[in-house]
């Protein structure tokens, strides 16, 4: 492994970490019902940090990443992105046309996950393009 | 593009990864460049050209008359 993917993972699973412990903790937190106002927001906000921490890694790894490297993630986030644009097109068209049900919460909240998933998806597909 | 990338390198005795270290990138790249997957920018033209101690015209080949 390249120190460059070394560092990445050291960025990385800590800031993964912290978003786990911080979502469970803010969940359990605000389903006991308090606190409220401001203080609410904030802890509902909190999973959000360590998001922030993951983007600073994978902008750091792709800025030290070899030109093929790079043209592999740019395949992927292409990819990915325009999958999950056209999967949450498609969805919404459906509750347009009353076929499924969807609130904006679900939406919201699963649009990061899927952006992942499709991400991580389309990057495997990549790297087996120039294998 | 064709290249011989692979046979200077194994004339060398370079492994990939050797090849890769020298040139700074993944060995991933070194790999998609000897099988004609990818076509390196012309600084990494350039570096792999010094790495060998060679024209780039020499180690990278065209069908291009011109």
């Amino acid at each position: 492994m390249r120190a460059v993917h070394r560092r990445y993972l050291r960025e990385f699973i800590p800031a993964m970490a912290g978003y786990v412990g911080l979502i469970l903790g803010s969940v359990y937190w605000l389903k006991l019902g308090h606190p409220s106002g401001y203080w609410r927001a904030l802890i509902a906000l909190l999973p959000v940090l360590p998001i922030v921490l993951v983007m600073r890694a994978m902008v750091r790894v792709i800025r030290d990443s070899d030109e093929l490297e790079r043209r592999i993630e740019l395949e992927a986030v292409a990819i990915g992105a325009m999958t999950v644009g056209m999967v949450f097109f498609g969805a919404g068209l459906l509750a347009g046309a009353d076929v499924i049900a969807l609130t904006g919460e679900s939406v919201a909240i699963w649009v990061l996950p899927a952006l992942c998933a499709s991400y991580g998806l389309a990057k495997c597909w990549a790297i087996r393009r120039y294998r | 593009m064709k290249s011989r990338l692979r046979e200077l390198r194994e004339k060398r005795g370079w492994s990939q990864g050797d090849l890769a270290e020298q040139l700074d990138v993944s060995r991933q790249t070194v790999n998609a460049i000897e099988t004609e997957k990818y076509d390196p920018s012309l600084p990494l033209a350039f570096r792999i050209a010094r790495v060998f101690g060679q024209r780039i015209e020499t180690i990278f080949l065209t069908d291009d008359p011109s």
